[in-house]
């Protein structure tokens, strides 16, 4: 029994439970930075090899199920300390027990992975309910060549001279700070959503962003100021105005005879407010 | 700015706010329908902002007793162009503010010059504008079919608000508005999403019939009539045909696009002097008639003055709205029926307990049942199961039998549900298996769990108070 170290990274946590099968029986999976040896088992650091990763990735898809793939993945994103045991004891678990291993509900090992599942899942539903794009210029240049997106404005030009240029002029961007690592898994909505405009998804703490366009979207390295080329990006003129109008129209929605900020709270963290525009500034409920 | 102001401020008494039930492609257009629904906001009264919720205008020509837009009520007034609203609506979508637009309207001048604006602005939104995410219309009142068929046409959700629970507070509150002219385009509403096979029906109260048969067609004779209690014989509402057909509009146009979301309505609590049992059973017939996807229920807020109505001092009746709600829900998921419910009990469901509980207290002879043998119908009908923990513990069923600590991993509500069950044989309640007993036991659960779901007096704690208490604990 061992302890195996991992860089952090999907392949890291698969090429760990490689080593699980051919090298020595695992104890718990770590991410290098937090280990803390412990007294009973040693440890041993992983170098992350794509080609072993590889065969476990495959030999979930197969021997479990491409859903339990998709868990393990979900779970993988999630911020919670010991996520990598809890994998690591469903994966062992379903290799042992095959495809069913999705109705086992009550099995301890299945109960912890669906947990980590079901939170990176609603945090990515948070993540779908409380961005709040701003309408950004970038400065000079084009902002559609800027994020680097794949496909040439000509052609959309060509489609519709008049409103490619209105959504050519302005990037969509976001800026959050989820607790699981979620980004990946919103992409997909926001790219489909608005297809139209640029797009910018920024993970504060995690200084990577989504850059999408046109359906197309990508993760990258960010930081908040300057597009991938270098240009920087700044508030549009009329932002500031649509944002008090929405400030405005949620301070008058409200029923004062209901006031329940409690309610309010339940449904929306106060965690996810410092980006939230309706509230931002707002010091409390009204 | 002004405006969105006044005309969101007339525009929240409304309760839908739900943007679920269609999807759709974005297809090169900006934005797209989420099946689900996604809420992007919670305004201070703890309800979901998922719609940018207006009123086209709030000038209005009707007087209805109830409502805080009426003629007589002094307060300012205003009406959107409606390529401002589809403007804005437009940018509040880009920025992920909203889902789509609610639009609602007062009756300005006529029926039909207001729903034409509406549709204006509708079709700005779609054609122009090229928006495809979620638009919500009301319908007024009288509105005529050719119109209300175009609404149809660029529309997810069509709603007609039912307004009062029965025909006599409808005469008494909102004279100018007739059932007549409420039922004509409900129907006719039915009947289109007939045509373009795209009635579903409430929640999963049809499940497994087929609804667009000829069958489900309302004739001009349709029930509607009937569905508020009594019979309006004065007016048979024969000289309505069905329109959208007889107009010559496009019949059948192929999958679902008109209100691919379908058709619900509204109704105010507490205002005129229905039982809870007159109120539900005016929603069963509404959801077996026309089969619409839901009803809302909105608990009546004195906002103007009325000498037939509640005092201006009295409190929203929420709780009596939170149990009409939890009353619906087993209407239209769990296979109940109104008369089910109210059966040897009373015309008003029971404000400390769930209707739920209420329902299986009064029939603890169906109890204890074994959860696994039970039926899945069976299993929804125990208090603290619901269909996910009812599926749940079917598909367990059939690799391994379920044992009582499985039940709270699959989500059943265990503190309520332990006593109206077995498991393996054995019973869990620890109690006497009488009524009283049960309810007791039930009663103090409760008052822990869910009291403060309605308390006001709960304040936010300051930062040097938090503190405080954090130090008194011994955490810091």
């Amino acid at each position: 029994m061992i302890d195996y170290l991992y860089d952090g990274t999907f392949e890291g946590l698969l090429t760990c439970i490689y080593h699980h099968y051919y090298t020595d029986k695992a104890a718990g999976i770590f991410p290098r930075e937090e280990y803390q040896p412990s007294m009973l088992h040693g440890f041993m650091e992983v170098e992350t090899e794509e080609d072993k990763a590889a065969r476990v990735y495959e030999a979930i898809e197969e021997k479990i199920s491409g859903y339990a793939l998709r868990m393990v993945y979900r779970a993988f994103l999630s911020d919670a300390p010991g996520k990598e045991t809890v994998i690591l004891k469903f994966v062992v678990l379903g290799f042992r027990i095959g495809p069913s291993i999705g109705s086992l509900h009550a099995r301890p090992e299945v109960y912890a992975l669906e947990n980590l599942v079901r939170k990176v899942g609603n945090e990515r539903e948070r993540m779908l309910q409380f961005v709040r794009f701003e309408v950004m210029e970038a400065a000079g240049t084009s902002p559609v060549a800027a994020t680097g997106a794949a496909h040439d404005v000509a052609a959309a030009g060509a489609a519709d001279g008049e409103l490619a240029e209105r959504h050519a002029a302005q990037i969509l961007y976001a800026k959050i700070e989820p607790t699981c690592d979620v980004l990946a898994l919103a992409a997909h909505h926001f790219a489909e959503r608005f297809s139209h405009d640029p797009l910018i998804i920024h993970d504060v703490g995690r200084n990577k962003a989504v850059f999408a366009y046109e359906g197309d979207w990508y993760v990258a390295d960010f930081d908040g100021t300057h597009l991938p080329d270098g240009t920087a990006i700044l508030q549009s003129d009329d932002e500031r105005s649509y944002q008090s109008l929405w400030r405005t129209y949620f301070d008058h929605i409200a029923i004062k005879e209901r006031t329940n900020p409690r309610c309010q709270k339940n449904h929306m963290p106060v965690r996810y407010w410092k980006h939230l525009t309706e509230v931002n500034g707002l010091t409390g409920p009204v | 700015m002004q405006k969105l102001q006044i005309l969101a401020d007339s525009a929240k008494y409304d309760v839908s706010c739900s943007s679920s039930g269609s999807s759709r492609e974005a297809a090169g257009r900006m934005g797209n329908g989420h099946m689900a629904g996604i809420c992007h906001s919670w305004s201070a009264d703890g309800r979901c902002v998922s719609l940018l919720k207006v009123l086209f205008t709030n000038k209005c020509v009707y007087n209805c007793e109830y409502c805080v837009n009426k003629r007589t009520n002094d307060f300012p007034r205003a009406s959107f162009e409606p390529d401002e609203l589809a403007r804005l609506t437009i940018e509040f979508y880009k920025r992920n503010y909203i889902e789509g637009l609610f639009l609602s309207s007062a009756v300005e001048v006529s029926p039909d010059y207001t729903a034409e604006r509406i549709l204006q602005c509708l079709e700005l939104l779609r054609y122009k504008y090229e928006f495809a995410g979620y638009i919500h219309a009301k319908i007024i009142p009288g509105v005529s079919p050719e119109i209300l068929h175009r609404i149809g046409l660029v529309a997810d959700r069509l709603s007609v608000n039912i307004e009062m629970p029965s025909s006599k507070s409808l005469a008494a509150f909102a004279p100018q508005k007739k059932p007549k002219q409420i039922f004509a385009p409900m129907r006719q509403i039915t009947n289109t999403l007939i045509e373009t096979r795209s009635l579903k029906g409430p929640g999963t109260m049809f499940k497994g019939q087929r609804l667009n048969t000829e069958a489900n067609y309302l004739g001009p004779m349709g029930l509607g009539e009937n569905v508020m209690g009594q019979a309006d014989e004065s007016d048979p509402g024969a000289d309505l045909p069905v329109l959208a057909r007889a107009a010559g509009a496009p019949a059948a146009r192929g999958k679902g696009t008109f209100a691919a979301a379908g058709q619900t309505t509204q109704m105010i609590i507490g205002a005129g002097g229905e039982t809870d049992a007159g109120i539900l059973a005016t929603s069963e017939n509404l959801y077996r008639t026309f089969k619409m996807k839901r009803v809302y229920y909105s608990a009546y807020i004195p906002v103007v003055d009325s000498p037939i109505l509640p005092d201006k001092q009295t409190a929203p009746p929420l709780k009596r709205e939170h149990r009409i709600y939890q009353a619906d829900w087993l209407l239209r998921f769990y296979g109940f029926t109104v008369s089910e419910l109210f059966r040897s009990g009373g015309e008003n469901l029971d404000p400390d307990l769930d209707p739920k509980v209420t329902w299986a207290l009064r029939n603890l002879d169906l109890f204890p049942m074994e959860i696994n043998t039970a039926s899945y119908e069976e299993l929804m009908r125990i208090p603290g199961i619901g269909h996910k923990s009812a599926k749940r513990i079917m598909h367990q069923r059939r690799f391994a039998a379920v044992r009582f600590d499985d039940l709270k991993k699959m989500g059943v509500v265990v503190k309520r549900a332990k006593y109206f069950l077995l498991c393996c044989g054995r019973y869990y309640g620890n109690r006497l298996f009488e009524p009283e007993t049960i309810r007791n036991s039930l009663l103090q659960m409760e008052s822990g769990l869910q009291l403060s779901m309605f308390d006001n007096d709960w304040k936010r704690i300051e930062e040097g108070e938090r503190q405080e208490k954090l130090a008194a604990a011994g955490v810091i």
